[in-house]
């Protein structure tokens, strides 16, 4: 019996950290923003699987509790960060992660191995005339914070 | 109610309240009324410094009966001591159980009412005379502010009764100086000779602390006076009775005791402008008249001789210092007459005559005997009248010509302003000599001492060079202060542009405190000679007195010589009045004539060039001086900067060294947490 219980956590467990690694080893090389989000994602599961396991070969429930926040927090997470992707999409026109160093130190050059075309110029906004009552023009948010070729 | 604690203590205190009123409520409140708090608490302090004098007379007449005591030690003192200001155990290096204890204590004796009331009634007059002289001014309530705390600063100082206290209101004077000559601290001029004659007062200030702590390891005291300890045992005072008491033992002469009061003759010298450190008094004039008038005239240049004066059993008890102290004072009255003999602004003039009378007081006070220093303070009083009067009378001009001064630019003013031409002229006659009027007793008193001096006893020689270097100096004086004279109200009449259409004699606030100086500056002198009270009243001071009870051993008394000095002085002042009038009157085209001689021998722009002392100062101290800070500040750039710029470049190069490690780039970031997490994991299964 406990040789069996011991087996199928074995099981699990190497399921599990075989998730954790392939999402790390993907987190790592990947490039494209939202794979390496999916890759985060593995490495969760994975966690949450040996937790589960962990609960069963204990019989307690407190691995499955703690999965079930895990799936709670990741859901709000991938929200974001989808958001987070979509923004900066949006900004460059490209999901390439080295799109972004913004961060490095001031006086290194920035790592080019691939040319991200430049993005078209944005038209110049056409603002509204002002009537001829000399009132303030309402313009809609829309008008001005909207990327038209996005 | 009215006895001699409070007294003391009401002089200074009603100054001090003054300086906080007009302080605090000046600049919003009084504005233009700003005079009446200081100007009431003159009144009171002068009033309170006379019936001071009174006490102390009556008091010091009690305890003597008439005539002079036997006993050195029985001259007049009160001592008043209002809180203890330090006390430390076991002080003194040598003497075990010395106590280093200052005590804030005032003294009332004759030296110190003759001063308190010397200074209150000219301080009187001269803050009267700046109601109208400073009106619109816009500083006005802080003029007031300062005279008043100069007042409190010179009344403390006469009247304190140790050195510490001495010192520290020797400094509050001459800051109160300081702020006064650059009253108009906009003007460039003012704001320099400001800080000229702070900082040649610094040499002078710096001699009289080394005395102070010479004084400390060598009688153990800083006070005057003798104090009890909690025992019961006198602690013998510097010129305290015990000590005066017993002489031999307490003055014991020698290098120390001389190093002591030619210390303390450098501290009076930087004060009260006596060569080599006379230059700032010139200088000084940039500030407004009646600050020339009470300060830079009758009032704090006359601390060192107060000073002197107050320690003269030191002084005579030294043996070689009088000498010294005499020579000086006379070099000073000489240099200082010559260079007045071509001065052309008016308040210069006189500037020089106050450093060449300072030096005629000094050389009173370095014949050592108690004539001589009754004769310094005589003519100390004297002259803080007539010299009050003189720079009153020339800020008079002053406003009437709407602030020219130079004597190129008007002269014949007699008929236009007449109040200001007679007692102009009386005060010229004063520090003339002119016969009895008060500078000629004061005067004849010096030089007959001098004389005495001359005749026989140690150093007479030299006394008797001195003498007539006094002679001279006399006669020079009035020369000079005749040129003065002639130049500014005789002659045909010329009024510069700036004095506009309308110059006219000033206002009755300004000319009433003149008549009432030129009424001292005629009588005091033939009053005090006359009645002789003013000898007789100083000789209760206890320092006094041992100089008439122990007459120095080289001292030669004599008492026949009187009759020479007077006619000699009198012949050389007509004669400088007379040659004046010849010259700037009578028979103008033999001026060019002196002048071109005086000129071709180089004489003429000696004296015009007051000398060259700048320009040797300037070159000897000022510029090595300069040049040595020069060379520091290279090294500070250099050396020090250089280091600590290295001590701050050392984080910035590290983190310059660090910087790759920060490339921006997200896998990098994601591959070394990766490896961290492994490095972390490899860890905790070792």
């Amino acid at each position: 019996m406990a040789d069996a219980e011991v087996a199928l956590l074995v099981n699990y467990l190497v399921v599990g950290a075989a998730l954790v690694a392939l999402g790390a080893v993907g987190f790592v090389i990947r490039r494209n923003l939202i794979l390496m989000f999916l890759c985060a994602e593995m490495m969760l599961q994975g966690v949450s699987l040996s937790l589960a396991a962990w609960g069963r070969y204990y019989n307690d429930f407190g691995g499955q509790i703690l999965v079930l926040f895990i799936i709670a927090v990741a859901a709000c997470e991938a929200a974001i960060a989808l958001a987070l992707v979509l923004v900066l999409f949006r900004r460059r026109g490209s999901l390439d992660v080295m799109a972004w160093q913004e961060l490095r130190e001031a006086e290194l050059p920035p790592v080019v191995d691939r040319e991200i075309p430049e993005m078209p110029a944005e038209p110049p906004p056409a603002w509204p005339s002002l009537p001829p009552a000399g009132r303030t023009p309402c313009v809609p948010r829309e008008e001005t914070e909207f990327r038209p070729h996005v | 109610m009215f006895d001699i604690p409070f007294l003391l203590v009401l002089v200074p205190g009603v100054c001090l309240v003054a300086t906080v009123v007009t302080a605090a409520l000046g600049p919003h409140i009084l504005g233009p009324r700003s005079h009446w708090p200081v100007v009431v608490a003159l009144v009171i302090a002068a009033a309170a410094s006379g019936v001071l004098v009174v006490q102390v007379h009556h008091q010091a007449l009690a305890q003597w009966g008439e005539g002079r005591p036997a006993d050195p030690a029985a001259g007049y003192e009160k001592i008043v001591t209002l809180w203890q200001w330090a006390s430390i155990d076991d002080a003194h290096y040598a003497h075990q159980g010395d106590r280093f204890r200052i005590e804030v204590a005032l003294r009332a004796d004759p030296l110190t009412a003759v001063m308190l009331l010397t200074v209150t009634s000219v301080a009187l007059l001269v803050a009267v005379y700046s109601i109208g002289y400073m009106a619109g001014d816009p500083g006005y309530w802080r003029f007031f502010t300062y005279v008043s705390l100069f007042v409190f600063s010179m009344t403390m100082l006469v009247s304190v009764s140790n050195f510490v206290l001495l010192y520290v209101f020797w400094e509050a004077v001459g800051l109160c100086s300081y702020l006064l000559i650059g009253f108009w601290y906009q003007k460039p001029a003012a704001a320099a000779a400001g800080k000229k004659a702070f900082l040649v007062n610094r040499v002078g200030d710096f001699g009289f602390a080394l005395a102070v702590f010479l004084i400390w390891t060598t009688f153990g005291t800083l006070n005057f006076h003798d104090t009890v300890d909690a025992a019961g045992h006198i602690i013998g005072g510097v010129l305290g009775q015990s000590g005066l008491a017993r002489p031999e033992f307490w003055y014991a002469p020698g290098w120390t005791l001389s190093a002591i009061c030619l210390l303390l003759m450098l501290g009076a010298c930087g004060k009260s402008a006596q060569l080599p450190l006379h230059v700032w008094l010139p200088d000084a004039m940039e500030g407004p008249t009646p600050v020339s008038a009470l300060i830079h005239a009758a009032t704090m240049v006359t601390a060192g001789v107060y000073l002197v004066a107050r320690c003269a059993p030191l002084f005579v008890a030294s043996r070689d210092v009088p000498p010294i102290v005499a020579g000086i004072g006379a070099a000073t009255a000489l240099v200082a007459a010559i260079i007045a003999l071509t001065q052309t602004d008016l308040k210069r003039i006189l500037a020089y005559s106050t450093i060449s009378q300072l030096g005629y007081m000094f050389l009173g006070l370095g014949a050592g005997t108690l004539a001589g220093v009754s004769a310094g303070m005589f003519h100390l009083v004297t002259h803080a009248f007539f010299k009050g009067l003189l720079f009153l009378a020339a800020g008079s001009v002053m406003h009437a010509m709407g602030g020219v001064i130079d004597l190129e630019r008007f002269g014949g003013l007699r008929q236009r302003l007449p109040i200001t031409h007679w007692t102009f002229l009386i005060g010229c006659l004063a520090l003339a000599g002119f016969p009895l009027l008060s500078g000629f007793f004061s005067k004849d008193e010096i030089l007959s001492a001098v004389y005495e001096r001359g005749l026989d006893g140690r150093d007479a020689q030299w006394y008797y060079v001195l003498f007539w270097m006094g002679l001279a100096t006399a006669g020079m004086t009035a020369f000079y202060t005749f040129r003065a004279y002639f130049r500014a109200f005789w002659g045909p009449e010329r009024i510069p542009p700036e004095a506009g259409h309308h110059a006219h004699e000033s206002p009755p606030v300004m000319t009433r405190p003149l008549v009432a100086l030129a009424v001292f500056s005629a009588g005091l002198g033939a009053v005090l000679w006359l009645s002789g009270a003013l000898e007789q009243f100083l000789e209760a001071t206890p320092s006094l007195v041992f100089l008439a009870t122990h007459p120095a051993p080289w001292v030669y008394n004599v008492v026949e010589g009187h009759g020479v000095v007077p006619v000699a002085g009198t012949l050389v002042a007509l004669a400088g009045i007379g040659l004046a009038w010849l010259l700037y009157v009578r028979q103008p085209q033999w001026l060019a004539q002196t002048v071109r001689v005086l000129h071709a021998l180089g004489l003429y722009q000696f004296s015009k060039g007051k000398m060259f002392f700048d320009e040797a100062y300037q070159a000897l101290v000022v510029a090595p001086l300069a040049a040595f800070a020069r060379t520091c500040a290279r090294w500070d750039h250099a050396l020090i900067d250089g280091l600590v710029d290295a001590v701050g470049a050392l984080p910035s190069t590290l983190g310059r060294a660090l910087r790759p490690l920060q490339p921006g780039i997200v896998p990098f970031y994601a591959l070394a947490m990766v490896l961290a997490t492994l490095v972390l994991l490899g860890a905790m299964l070792w």
